[in-house]
């Protein structure tokens, strides 16, 4: 059982750097860290980024967990390898590139690149974003799946990730307390399907609302509140059809004895408990 | 016996009485959007009822509007009237519209910017619960937005005579309490008369955010939020209604301390929204530009 402690960062291609990067600070408001060759990173926390948009394919997605010691990586490295993931061990310089004292990388069964690291680098500063957006942190992920019953059985089964509740067949994973970090939705392709930022408050998401409108940013979904995790929400589109939500209020698990998951429909009441419908492919039934 | 200099005279907000073209469709306008009740139509009188009290709003087709408003007893109403004509305020005692506003007593008297107020003793109230005709969160009368061309002096008889307390301004439009809530009724200054909008309270931000949703779903747009209010910290949802009268919601919102200095607000449209929703009411600084195509002059869009 591979350990997941937390959600680290996600790497996303483009062939746009600089309006990738006009979108994250401008629109988005996280924080510049870094530029280094083709690579821009944001922060949107205490973690020196969580977020790195580099020159390259769009389809090229990745998504990094954290486990707790060396130990745990090679010995996950050794079970992945078992079950006929192919492993790839992070280089010195892929480490640097990542800020982590080592990492390791492999497919799901879907085929999403997944990088499970050791040591991710903190930063000193507070994160202070372009603007008062009132982002606290990257939170989770939705990932596609080409056969969720399936990828959830490897989700659960090989690493810690509990059902915290399902809509349709795409589960909602949680690896600690939160309800979810990683969800998984069914579609015909590989990749990220949304970046979650957590917010301050509901009056955040509401001010996004209108802030994000006037730019005009597409608003795919929302404003509204997730009847599953109880989140306020609000979902946009990104560079590259990447779509980012911020998202407030998400529920805790503390009796994970007690927790049992439960069904929501796979249509915008099972996404929504406001009114709102989603324009979002796989949120749609 | 009523003898308080300082505290308010006011004890509740009642109800509010609105002239319309076509009382019996405003009344169905109500009950559908609103979640009220028709609780009666004697004499072209529609009454609804929206909670404890027998009711909280009324429509004829008298050309007239009016906000009723609580005393205690008959010494407050006695007491109200002799404090009124120190600032030049005709006060009368109308039995018959005390009758058909259920209620014991009545004192009615007009601002100086020409709302008509109606202070009422004994108002009837229910002891069945209210059950509302749509499960939409209904929790009852809120507060009542006035416009006035006169909204200085208005304040002042308010605050002076009935013992009202601003709580803050915005510009020179105040937001005035007597109760827990931040505001019971808010003056705004405006070339016109009457009731700019009446308010209703839902239970929480889900109902109101609901509320939006019906709204977008029958392809109508609010006339201003969903937003929060800076003062009151009210969220709000306000749109049409019949007779140019607005509607709304509004939920949560801030009790002040006591004893809290009012504070100024900029007379801006961020002073009435802190979301930053789109607004089409004049006297809430609505936005003159509409979103989407700029329209240029002498240009055809």
């Amino acid at each position: 059982m591979i350990e997941l402690r937390d959600i680290t960062y996600v790497r996303l291609g483009t062939r746009d750097l600089d309006g990738a990067t006009r979108y994250a600070t401008e629109i988005l408001g996280l924080e510049i860290a870094e530029r280094s060759g083709n690579s821009v990173y944001f922060r949107s926390d205490a973690r020196e980024h969580t977020l790195c948009y580099f020159e390259g394919d769009p389809d090229d997605h990745v998504a990094a967990f954290e486990v707790g010691s060396r130990t745990e990586l090679d010995a996950a490295a050794a079970e992945l390898e078992r079950l006929g993931h192919p492993v790839h061990v992070g280089t010195c310089a892929e480490r640097d590139q990542r800020k982590v004292h080592d990492f390791i990388a492999f497919d799901d069964p879907t085929g999403n690149r997944i990088e499970l690291v050791w040591r991710p680098q903190m930063s000193g500063r507070c994160f202070r974003g372009s603007r008062d957006t009132g982002i606290t942190g990257f939170s989770h992920i939705g990932l596609c799946t080409t056969d969720a019953a399936r990828d959830e059985l490897f989700w659960t089964r090989v690493t810690n990730a509990r059902a915290s509740d399902h809509i349709g067949d795409a589960p909602l994973l949680r690896i600690g307390k939160i309800h979810h970090t990683l969800a998984l939705f069914p579609t015909d392709c590989k990749g990220i399907q949304h970046v979650n930022h957590q917010m301050q408050s509901t009056d955040d998401i509401q001010r996004a609302y209108n802030f994000i409108r006037e730019r005009k940013v597409r608003v795919v979904f929302g404003p509204g509140k997730h009847p599953t995790s109880s989140a306020r929400f609000l979902y946009f589109e990104g560079p590259d059809g990447m779509v980012y939500e911020y998202s407030s209020g998400v529920c805790e698990i503390d009796d994970e004895a007690a927790w049992r998951s439960r069904q929501f429909e796979a249509a915008p009441r099972g996404f929504c408990k406001w009114g709102a419908k989603p324009d979002i492919k796989e949120f749609r039934s | 016996m009523t003898n308080a200099t300082d505290c308010s005279l006011i004890e509740q907000l009642r109800y509010v009485h609105l002239g319309s073209r076509h009382p019996e469709a405003a009344a169905r306008f109500a009950e559908e959007r609103l979640g009220m009740r028709i609780v009666g139509s004697e004499g072209g009188e529609w009454l609804l009822r929206s909670d404890h009290r027998a009711f909280t709003l009324s429509f004829s087709n008298a050309r007239a509007q009016a906000v009723g408003l609580q005393v205690r007893d008959i010494d407050a109403l006695d007491l109200a009237a002799e404090r009124l004509a120190v600032h030049g305020v005709t006060a009368r005692r109308d039995d018959s519209l005390a009758a058909r506003r259920l209620a014991k007593a009545l004192l009615a008297f007009t601002l100086p910017g020409g709302v008509n107020i109606e202070l009422v003793v004994r108002p009837l109230d229910k002891g069945w619960r209210f059950f509302p005709s749509r499960e939409i969160g209904l929790s009852g009368l809120a507060d009542v937005a006035l416009r006035s061309t006169r909204v200085m002096e208005d304040e002042a008889v308010l605050v002076e005579a009935l013992g009202l307390r601003v709580t803050d301004w915005v510009g020179d439009a105040a937001y005035l309490g007597f109760d827990d809530a931040h505001h019971r009724l808010s003056l705004h200054p405006s070339s016109a008369t009457g009731v700019l909008a009446v308010e209703f309270a839902l239970d929480d931000l889900d109902e109101l955010m609901q509320a939006w949703y019906r709204l977008l779903d029958a392809n109508e747009q609010p006339v201003h939020g969903p937003g929060r209010r800076p003062a009151s910290e009210q969220a709000f949802l306000t749109f049409d209604g019949p007779d140019d009268v607005y509607f709304g919601f509004v939920t949560e919102g801030r009790t002040p301390a006591a004893n809290e200095r009012p504070r100024q607000f900029a007379a801006e449209a961020g002073s009435h929204c802190a979301w930053g929703s789109d607004c089409r009411i004049a006297e809430y600084g609505a936005q003159t530009l509409l979103r989407g195509r700029p329209q240029l002059r002498g240009v055809k869009p």
